[in-house]
């Protein structure tokens, strides 16, 4: 008795899953890490999507159809996220945003290209996912090159000669710290000290640090997550250690500063897409303003930010295109898309599906913990 | 007559299993991919953990051993996917050799831990780009489907037959082993190792095979996850996968074929169940183990006591 219980709860649970509403709506797939080590980035994706298609469909929705976000759960792990995206092509969805990590993503990435989904990546910067030639990937977030690029061509312009490259062994940092190493070796009068890893998750970095000292660097590029970077800020300047830190764009997080404290964290410099609040455009500071209002702060990360601009793009080709055909919108994102005044700036295409145009912009902690962007 | 009815219920159900796929849609079948996938690793952690009773926390090691072996020789090589289950499984095999041979003497926990730091060198040692050859933290992509006289596993549909036949394989196998000498050599060294050695069994030489016949079952297995998924990653291995696969054996009910099964179908199934209940599907999941575990502490389904009649 007691197993046919169970047997009849475990059906009743999977066919609520399956049951269709009808009408005419769009559905457009959030897949991101709701749960595991990453699941504050998911949240907030959500968060992001949520707010932003409420107030599309308080206007009358895309072309008169109300739009609705489904979803689902990846746990920031490739087999999770390969049954999310299985899930997500059977729940007729559009297109899909997300999601964060690069190893998540291309899990998926076949999954939604034989399905014929549109996918935009909003945190995975990994160069490989979009040389494969897939018609129906995208991302809004710039891939490690672009970003290896910039950090490179900061340091130059800052006039650093001993550079030390730290990062964390993870598939985006130990990317970026590759890509900016390659740059910097040919630089003829700059010099690269120090090439290692931390280990994440851990308190002290006094070893690592001290060791970091010895090398001597005018400067230290870490391209990890900013609970390290706010520890390594808080324990050199507890060490006495001066050489000033830039960081990459996983930095760029308000805990940064909690994490290090405001002295330690002033004059951290970081590299990211820009935050909407220094964007002028009209779409940027409504968002922002609706943000605080539903949620009380303004958006934490950066990447859900830019999961609100994938989601954003594809409202923008469905309503354009006027098709909810994965091709139409494709092809609308590919050619036709330019300059479209994004949460993060203006976004285009290549035809690759990577976004094109100087993303990246210098910022720099001042003595109250804020974020100022640099000229 | 019993024992007829026993088969005829077999029988019907795994018919019906089998038909599973005409009825369910892509995702649901997946998910059974993924439930037979973790049945095979639990069926092979079984030898080790359940025959044997070694604390076996490492077991991960040995399906990233087997899934990186099958995705380098095939990306590099282009051997195909269907011939490198076996290498892979040898490579495994080879591994849990050299690897156990000095730790086979430890006992319960002090083993646990030591796996407990195989299974992280492994992974650290996968990220670091040992050789240049594992693709560093990006992992490997490209792998190659497999392929049976020009037809392409690519569907999770056609996956799930070559999955399930696998798991038909190794219930098979397992099962002729369990009664086996050396299956009953393992289970009389779980239960007392000092009578056993007393028996004239090498114990040490005993541990040794069930952690090589483990490594090898689970090295197979880490190429159909390699052949499945297309692409694998330094994160897939890494020590809370071990511990799923320990949690599919204890709570099955350890040394039970049938027993680690269902523990897989639970294990690996109810968190895709709960996924409507979206940010607490892991709180509903955690919640069932524990009461599973309350009532039923020897595992879901213990394997039963060996009868040996006597012929009159």
């Amino acid at each position: 008795m007691k197993r046919i219980f169970i047997l009849a709860l475990a059906l009743c649970l999977i066919s609520t899953g399956s049951v269709f509403a009808a009408g005419k709506t769009v559905r457009i797939g959030l897949m991101g890490p709701m749960t595991g080590p990453w699941a504050s980035e998911g949240q907030e994706m959500k968060q992001v999507l949520d707010l932003l298609a409420e107030d599309i469909n308080k206007a009358g929705g895309i072309n008169g159809m109300q739009v609705e976000v489904i979803a689902e759960d990846d746990a920031g792990d490739p087999r999770t996220a390969a049954l999310a995206s299985q899930r997500l092509s059977t729940r007729d969805v559009v297109a899909v945003v997300g999601t964060y990590g690069s190893s998540v993503t291309e899990a998926t990435q076949t999954i939604y290209d034989e399905s014929e989904i549109i996918q935009v990546a909003n945190g995975s910067t990994a160069v490989r996912l979009s040389e494969k030639g897939l018609n129906f990937f995208f991302r809004t977030c710039p891939r490690d090159d672009e970003q290896g690029r910039v950090a490179a061509q900061t340091i130059k312009k800052l006039a650093y000669k001993n550079v030390a490259i730290l990062h964390d062994n993870t598939t985006y940092a130990k990317g970026l710290a590759n890509e900016a190493k390659a740059l910097l070796v040919k630089e003829k009068d700059i010099k690269i000290v120090f090439f290692d890893a931390l280990t994440p998750g851990e308190r002290d970095y006094n070893t690592l640090l001290t060791k970091l000292k010895g090398s001597k660097p005018d400067v230290v590029f870490f391209t990890g997550y900013y609970p390290e970077a706010g520890l390594l800020l808080r324990q050199k300047r507890e060490l006495g250690f001066t050489a000033p830190f830039i960081g990459g764009d996983a930095t760029n997080h308000p805990d940064l500063v909690k994490i290090a404290g405001v002295e330690a964290a002033k004059d951290f410099y970081f590299l990211s897409a820009p935050l909407p609040k220094d964007l002028p455009s009209a779409e940027a500071t409504s968002f922002v303003k609706g943000f605080e209002a539903k949620y009380g702060n303004s958006p934490n990360s950066i990447y859900a930010v830019l999961a609100g601009d994938g989601f954003r793009v594809v409202v923008e080709a469905i309503k354009n295109a006027k098709s909810v055909k994965s091709n139409d919108i494709a092809k609308y994102l590919h050619t036709k898309l330019t300059d479209f005044p994004g949460l993060t700036g203006t976004i285009s295409f290549n035809e690759k599906g990577d976004r094109v145009g100087d993303v990246y912009r210098v910022y720099r902690v001042d003595a109250a913990g804020n974020f100022i962007l640099q000229p | 007559m019993k024992t007829k009815q026993i088969i005829t219920a077999y029988a019907v159900t795994i018919i019906l299993f089998l038909c599973c796929p005409a009825f369910l849609n892509r995702y649901w079948v997946d998910v059974l991919n993924n439930v037979g996938l973790y049945a095979i690793l639990g069926l092979s952690l079984n030898v080790i953990l359940g025959y044997a009773g070694l604390f076996n926390m490492g077991h991960a090691a040995f399906y990233a051993i087997g899934a990186y072996t099958a995705a380098i020789l095939n990306t590099k090589f282009g051997v195909p996917v269907l011939l490198l289950i076996p290498v892979a499984g040898v490579f495994a095999a080879v591994f849990a050799a050299v690897v156990a041979r000095p730790i086979i003497h430890l006992r319960g926990d002090y083993l646990l831990i030591v796996t407990i730091g195989m299974v992280e060198i492994l992974r650290i040692a996968l990220i670091n780009d040992l050789f240049g050859i594992t693709g560093g933290s990006n992992g490997i992509y490209g792998i190659g489907r497999p392929e049976i006289f020009g037809f392409k596993i690519k569907k999770p549909h056609e996956f799930f037959y070559l999955i399930w036949l696998f798991v038909a394989i190794t219930v098979f196998f397992f099962n002729r082993l369990e009664n086996s000498r050396f299956g009953r050599a393992l289970n009389f060294l779980r239960e007392d190792e000092v009578a056993a050695e007393g028996s004239g069994i090498n114990t040490a030489w005993y541990k040794l095979l069930a952690f090589i016949l483990g490594a090898f079952w689970a090295g197979m297995t880490g190429v159909l996850y390699a052949t499945k998924m297309n692409f694998i990653s330094p994160e897939s291995f890494n020590f809370w996968e071990s511990v799923v696969i320990f949690m599919i054996v204890i709570l099955g009910g350890s040394g039970s074929i049938m027993g680690v099964i269902l523990g897989a179908f639970l294990v690996v199934g109810l968190p895709e169940v709960f996924r409507d209940f979206a940010n607490a599907r892991m709180l509903f999941f955690g919640a069932a183990m524990i009461v599973m575990m309350i009532f039923r502490n020897e595992g879901l389904i213990p394997p039963k006591p060996k009868k040996f009649v006597l012929d009159a």
